[in-house]
């Protein structure tokens, strides 16, 4: 990772590149294109479980798509979930960035010490992760409930945490939270390694602050590694499925804390409605790339340079 | 543990906020270095730092260890109204039970159909998004941006979308319940992401610098793996331990295109452990878990050192 | 941009490809002899069962095999639509009964219409055949089915001078009574999401889930009967429940192993969760076993109460290419031999006439009066989708929570109309 100024002089080859392209490529469009042309044409068509079993799938237009857009339940499940996301994201963010930059100031003890910390909670698998957390906030046996009670002597015991929709999502924003912090810590902290020292330390002399520095000296070099970071976690934070899914058999109601990935998952599967499911996926992606477009923007700018 | 994400800006350009007096190759003089150096050494925060650093720990290892904690102690015990901070009523059986349990799929193969899927996904990934990285970002032909942002659009579909035609897809192919089958299903996941940062790592090292081998009278091969590969060592294990951790952990795939009870991975093993009609053995999932996170422990604590002293190696910095 | 979609269509070309060839591979003759794959949920079906099967399968039918493949409950629908629909379908498939009817609408299993007087006939239990048949054909045999009870503790009710309720209006009585004379007891243990256990609160007030006419559904929870008893049952949550107004049905030997409980309906096997040995892998509280006393949930009017009724069906896989075979093993887990080792198992072997094979003992007794009585979801094959969108643990959790039981039946009624008419 060089920083370095460095001349890119990409050799113009005609075959080559192709050739390169082929393998990587060649699964995209099979495992993922083929099944997504099939996820676009069903969410053309009535396909439901009948159709999984060989029924004629007839085409109904737009039908899924206006009964999704149409459907309040939708646009509910879509406004908590970016709400959702884009809380976690930020947390994770900051978070992240501190805990690095926490790293980077540690002596070699205790930067491993927190480094072995970030990587048992990286490798915890998150379904269990999930349970576990869950147990944290147990209506009846929860460690939370306990220790606040035992702590403050204000009686917690029998307190859900689940049962409001606000108190379900600060439950499910820990445990995402708690889930990305070490890939962005590691990431962030990574990219910090490479801002060289000197350039700190003149800042330092010329009398800027952490803060200033941080802001005026270290972000830029970062700004790259942030944003792919912001864009991944925007991605994965909306998509997120499994916690959600296995907190819901913890506790709180089902209706009020749907994300877009449970939705897409109860609507093809559960209840076996693939076309309805297709053309909220399809929905989701165009969001998506709305939502990334500046990101995107930006990219084309620069390999254009 | 690191993964860097890197993007083909060039910092130094795209950042026209940062001081232009600092040339980021600048060196500083010895003792502007070493009055800074003293005066970080001295500052009375560092007793602060060590316990914020110590807050972080706890908080990062707290469920990781109340998952040991549970695994090592009677289910009735896991959630009880009063909590159990350590394993006071120490017992094994969790663990004999999901190791050696008779109507259970057995643990070994699950394991032995996990680490397969995973090298095999990591491996074909790898090489895969390395040979593409190379094409965007050592080529430049028309598409190129094309494909970038396609690899971007790719990793937006949500694959729970998608379940039914991946699985006709295998069918068709007789790879149902095979570990080759399913790795391809894990490599597409995570061959984008893999794509996009090995770009970025690519990027990061002067295509100069194999020329300047060659000079020097290495051949275009043999420039690259003197050269170039061993600078994106750290790039690959990292990219390496996200596709690692995809693959060991997926579930919903897993359980659809693995049905045969010798096909089952590790997450679909832990799940055999949820009964409708039994009690739920919390403990015994926690044992489970246990045993399916050891192995990404051990991968990691194998792959960091090598990875942080690629990164921090000088040849990096330039 | 060109050539890069020439990549992409060659990569497609070479995958059709290996699609076709990939079909080519496929479709072995039917013969004589050949490996059946039957899939059972859980650890459901006790080892003596399977054992049996297998044992009396490959005896009748030299050369063959069977082979048990058990699949976890856990993501069983999404399962069985990929394998039931592909060409790697098992033979003969374990499913639950109110998940039955979603895939006897499509197509998934074999006609088993004209076979069904050889498999029992009338004698099989008729809420499961009911869950079977689409149509009015038969494609899903009764597998089993399980009983609610109630258990409580001896102690507490010695205590408050009670005895075993006659009606529900007592049993709803003594579990306020319980509640007031045992702080931090639940005189009746009603999480809020435990919706089979709040539906004979309707059933016994005369109301219904949903009913069918002319091939339209309308679901019933707002219709005077079910509002008396929804209100009922929130008479429970408010007064003798301490159980979370979130919380699901499982795992309920933890708080009455702790203490917190004087009566809990819970299925009956729930019992041997309770008195589970402390040495065992999920020790419960086998100190409590002269405490435990158990009966059938009491009607309304006396008797017992119309309990709903879990269990399995077993259907014949469409694609299978063995269906003789495969009918033979579905035959012998209907044998009376079989269908007696799940009786002595403790669960409602699927023939009625078989209900003895229970036992003698309270819970036998308590199990053989709540599964003559007990009820079964709607039969409309839409009725699985109302069950996952878990509109109904999400409705009695907001009745739970004190809400008024008028207009949340009422908006039920409306999305449950949507579903099943859909």
């Amino acid at each position: 990772m060089s920083l370095v100024a460095k001349t890119k002089t990409p050799r113009r080859v005609g075959f080559a590149p192709f050739a390169l392209l082929v393998p990587g490529t060649a699964v995209l469009a099979v495992v993922v294109g083929w099944p997504l042309i099939q996820l676009l044409i069903q969410s053309f068509q009535e396909y439901g479980r009948a159709q999984v079993f060989g029924a004629p799938a007839p085409f109904i237009g737009l039908g899924n798509y206006v009964e999704v857009l149409t459907d309040q339940k939708f646009w509910n499940v879509l406004g908590r979930s970016v709400l959702f996301c884009l809380v976690c994201v930020v947390v994770t963010i900051v978070l992240g960035t501190l805990v690095a930059l926490l790293m980077q100031r540690l002596n070699k003890f205790f930067r491993t010490l927190v480094s072995i910390g970030l990587l048992l909670a990286w490798a915890m698998p998150p379904l269990s992760a999930t349970f576990v957390w869950g147990w944290v906030f147990d209506t009846q046996y929860g460690i939370a409930n306990y220790l606040i009670t035992q702590v403050s002597g204000v009686d917690f015991m029998g307190h859900s945490w689940l049962i409001s929709a606000l108190g379900f999502f600060f439950v499910a924003g820990i445990v995402v939270v708690w889930g990305a912090v070490p890939f962005v810590a590691f990431t962030v902290y990574a990219g910090l390694t490479q801002v060289p020292d000197e350039v700190i330390e003149a800042a330092q002399l010329d009398g800027a602050g952490a803060v200033a520095r941080f802001r005026l000296i270290v972000l830029p070099y970062l700004r790259s590694i942030f944003l792919v970071l912001i864009v991944l976690s925007v991605i994965w934070d909306l998509r997120v499925f499994a916690q959600i899914k296995a907190l819901q058999t913890i506790g709180g109601s089902v209706a009020d804390t749907s994300t877009i990935g449970v939705y897409i998952y109860e609507t093809s599967l559960a209840n076996g409605e693939y076309g309805t499911g297709g053309a909220i996926a399809v929905i989701l992606v165009l969001i998506l790339m709305a939502v990334s477009f500046v990101y995107i923007r930006q990219s084309l700018k620069e390999d254009e340079a | 543990m690191t993964a860097v994400v890197s993007t083909p800006t060039r910092p130094d350009s795209a950042s026209p906020s940062a001081p232009k007096s600092a040339p980021p190759s600048g060196r500083a003089t010895t003792a502007a270095g070493g009055r800074v150096a003293r005066r970080r050494r001295i500052r009375p925060s560092s007793i602060v730092l060590s316990a914020v650093a110590v807050i972080v720990f706890v908080l990062s290892v707290f469920p990781v260890y109340w998952m040991v904690n549970s695994s090592f102690l009677p289910n009735n015990l896991v959630r009880g109204s009063v909590p159990h901070f350590f394993p006071d009523e120490f017992t094994l059986r969790n663990y004999a039970l999901v190791l050696f349990g008779d109507t259970r799929t057995p643990f070994l193969p699950a394991l032995l159909n996990s680490i397969g899927t995973t090298v095999i996904t990591v491996g074909v990934a790898l090489v895969f998004a390395f040979l593409a990285a190379l094409a965007v970002t050592r080529f430049r032909f028309r598409g190129r941006r094309s494909f970038v942002i396609a690899i971007l659009v790719v990793q937006m579909i949500p694959g729970e979308a998608m379940i039914i035609s991946t699985y006709r897809l295998l069918e068709g192919w007789n790879l149902l319940n095979s570990i080759i089958g399913l790795s391809l299903v894990y490599v597409a996941t995570v061959l984008p992401f893999t794509i996009w940062t090995l770009r970025g790592f690519v990027n990061g090292v002067p295509a100069e610098l194999e020329e300047a081998a060659m000079i020097d009278g290495c051949s275009r091969t043999g420039a690259f793996w003197r050269i170039t590969f061993p600078l994106l060592a750290p790039g690959l294990i990292a990219t390496g331990v996200f596709g690692f951790i995809q693959a060991w952990n997926e579930f919903v795939f897993a359980l659809v295109v693995m049905s045969d009870d010798s096909a089952h991975t590790l997450p679909v093993w832990l799940r055999t452990f949820v009964q409708a009609n039994t009690t739920t053995n919390w403990a015994a999932i926690m044992a489970g878990s246990t045993l399916v996170a050891i192995p990404v422990v051990v991968f990691f604590l194998i792959v960091q050192g090598r990875m942080t002293s690629g990164l921090v190696s000088g040849a990096v910095k330039g | 941009m060109r050539k890069f979609s020439i990549v992409a269509a060659t990569a497609l070309v070479a995958a059709a490809g290996l699609v076709l060839s990939g079909c080519a591979a496929g479709g072995s003759g039917g013969s004589d002899k050949a490996e059946i794959r039957v899939w059972l949920n859980g650890t459901d079906t006790p080892k003596e069962a399977r054992e049996y099967l297998v044992k009396t399968f490959e005896k009748q039918n030299p050369g063959s095999t069977l082979k048990i493949e058990e699949q976890s409950w856990t993501g069983l629908v999404d399962k069985l639509t990929t394998s039931l629909s592909g060409s790697d379908s098992p033979d003969v498939v374990e499913v639950g009964n109110t998940q039955s009817p979603a895939f006897t609408s499509v197509g998934a299993f074999m006609d088993l219409t004209d076979k069904k007087d050889e498999l029992g006939g009338d004698d099989l239990l008729p809420g499961f055949v009911e869950a079977g048949s689409y149509d009015g054909k038969f494609y899903a045999a009764p597998y089993y089915s399980g009983a609610r009870l109630v258990f409580y503790r001896k102690d507490m009710f010695a205590a408050a001078g009670l005895e075993a309720p006659k009606t529900l209006d007592e049993y709803v009585a003594d579990g306020e009574k319980l509640a007031s004379a045992n702080a931090g007891v639940s005189g009746i243990y009603a999480p809020g999401k435990d919706w089979y256990n709040a539906l004979p609160y309707i059933w016994e007030n005369g109301g219904e889930i949903a009913t069918e006419k002319g091939g339209k559904w309308t679901s019933q929870f707002s219709s005077a009967e079910s509002v008396a008893g929804i209100e009922q049952l929130q008479q429970v949550y408010e007064k003798a429940s301490l159980a979370p107004k979130d919380g699901d049905e499982t795992n309920p030997q933890v708080p009455y192993c702790a203490n917190q409980v004087a009566q809990l309906s819970a299925p009956s096997w729930v019992k041997w969760s309770i008195l589970a040995a402390a040495d065992s892998d999920t020790p419960g509280c086998p100190d409590q076993e002269a405490n435990l006393g158990v009966f059938a949930l009491p009607g309304k009017d006396g008797g017992a109460a119309h309990v709903f009724a879990g269990g399995s069906n077993i259907a014949i896989s469409n694609k299978s290419a063995h269906k003789d075979l495969a009918y033979d093993a579905l035959k012998i887990m209907l044998s009376d031999d079989y269908q007696t080792i799940l009786g002595k198992n403790g669960l409602v072997p699927a023939k009625q006439s078989l209900a003895s094979t229970l036992g003698t003992d309270e819970v036998a007794k308590a199990t053989a009066e709540a599964a003559a009585n007990a009820k079964l979801t709607p039969a409309s094959p839409k009725w699985a989708d109302v069950e996952s969108s878990q509109l109904l643990q999400d409705f009695f959790s907001a009745v739970a929570q004190g809400g008024d039981v008028k207009s949340l039946a009422t908006e039920l009624d409306k999305k449950i109309d949507d579903i099943l008419n859909k």
